[in-house]
């Protein structure tokens, strides 16, 4: 009865791609743009504490001009009691036991120093001010948060940042 | 030989390795902003001194012991956020009129003569310990000193008014925790001195300017001006942030 009659079955015709690459290529750009990348996975988990009216550390060109240390618990439950009060320190992904324990002295001191010499030459700040961040636990002792501070302390780095995560208020 | 035509690229399966390094990027890097309190840790003494008396006037003692529990100047605080609010009231007690009846930091009201003598007075020392071949230390520390009276001159010229109101140079708010107070505790207290240090900067900021001290200091970082460096400055001599960590004890 219609006036328009479907002659036989029609082939969708098919969906032109040939955008797609450019979307996608967008995609990326934004996502490379928007990103910082990740330092590296720490071997102990954190669970940062949260704070407000904190200091942005991003704009320090992509974190290479901060040092970051991480203080947890480590993953692998079975080390946990290798360590000083069940924390462990881990500088680059080496897992240390925490700064007086059984294994190192001076671990974050000597870390500190080897960063500092490795640094390119196009960084200038001097030791006391390059940043250091420490990521730790919300659970972790301050303890021993107080050690690493008396090991930079002992190398000259003074400048310390507490990681906590804001939430904006 | 005849004429080959050369025949187009294939560019269908260039949106999957646009893909790949899409994913690629997605695992590789994080959204989330590394945000910290970023402290100074004081220089190693390497010659025993006895302590400086402080008067207790001048302290403000924040403490959390091994059960996370506070107590600021004595008193058992439950709730943490209540710590910015006392840490303004150190601040702002005595601001205007010095009471010595209470327990707060007293202010000095410097005026400009008085600057003015004391950056002279300082020129001189300089000048003469430098005449006498006096250790190197020695004059830096004098020309440290010559610079932070300019800083102040330049801060009341911004200020305007007679003198400038400064709390008492030993004033200031202590962290004391223990070995296994947690990490969250010890964030939390130092929230609380930032969100009271904040306040204060910005309701001056606002009072002199019409202008948040967030805004300001987002100002400086992008443009490094010198008008902004100078209110921040006077912001800083106004209300300074003088921080002590307390090592716990063993």
């Amino acid at each position: 009865m219609s006036k328009f009659k479907k002659d036989g079955k029609r082939a969708m015709p098919g969906v032109n791609t040939s955008s797609l690459p450019d979307i996608v290529f967008m995609l990326l750009f934004f996502f490379m743009v928007a990103t910082t990348s990740k330092e590296n996975d720490p071997t102990v988990s954190v669970t940062p504490a949260v704070g407000s009216r904190t200091t942005d550390l991003t704009p320090y060109k992509q974190r290479s001009e901060v040092d970051f240390l991480y203080l947890g618990e480590p993953r692998n439950k079975n080390r946990a009691k290798d360590f000083k009060m069940g924390y462990a320190l881990s500088l680059d992904n080496v897992v240390q036991a925490t700064p007086d324990g059984l294994y190192t002295t001076n671990a974050v001191g000597q870390w500190k120093k080897d960063k500092f010499d490795q640094k390119p030459a196009r960084m200038t700040s001097p030791i006391e001010a390059v940043i250091t961040c420490v990521k730790a636990d919300k659970t972790a002792p301050t303890g021993l948060i107080f050690d690493i501070r008396k090991e930079l302390q002992e190398v000259n780095a003074l400048t310390i940042a507490y990681a906590v995560r804001d939430n904006g208020i | 030989m005849a004429k080959r035509e050369l025949q187009e690229i294939n560019a269908g399966s260039m949106a999957d390795i646009a893909f790949l390094l899409l994913i690629f990027f997605l695992v590789t890097t994080t959204m989330d902003k590394d945000t910290a309190f970023v402290r100074s840790i004081p220089k190693k003494v390497e010659v025993k001194q006895d302590p400086v008396e402080v008067e207790e006037r001048n302290i403000l003692a924040i403490k959390a012991n091994n059960q996370n529990q506070l107590m600021v100047r004595g008193e058992i605080f439950s709730d943490p956020s209540q710590i910015s609010e006392f840490i303004l009231k150190f601040y702002k007690t005595n601001e205007i009129n010095n009471d010595v009846a209470n327990n707060f930091p007293l202010y000095s009201h410097t005026s400009m003569k008085q600057i003015d003598d004391n950056i002279r007075l300082v020129e001189s020392e300089a000048e003469d310990l430098e005449n006498k071949g006096a250790v190197k230390s020695m004059i830096e520390f004098k020309y440290t000193q010559l610079e932070e009276w300019i800083k102040k001159k330049r801060a009341l010229e911004l200020l305007g008014g007679k003198d400038l109101p400064e709390i008492h140079f030993q004033a200031n708010i202590r962290i004391e925790v223990q070995q296994a107070t947690s990490y969250e505790i010890f964030a939390q207290i130092q929230t609380e001195i930032q969100e009271a240090i904040y306040k204060l900067r910005d309701d001056k900021a606002q009072e002199l300017w019409g202008e948040s001290y967030g805004m300001l200091k987002r100002k400086f970082d992008a443009e490094n001006g010198a008008q902004e460096k100078a209110k921040l400055d006077l912001l800083d001599i106004l209300y300074p942030a003088r921080i002590i960590e307390v090592t716990p004890k063993k």
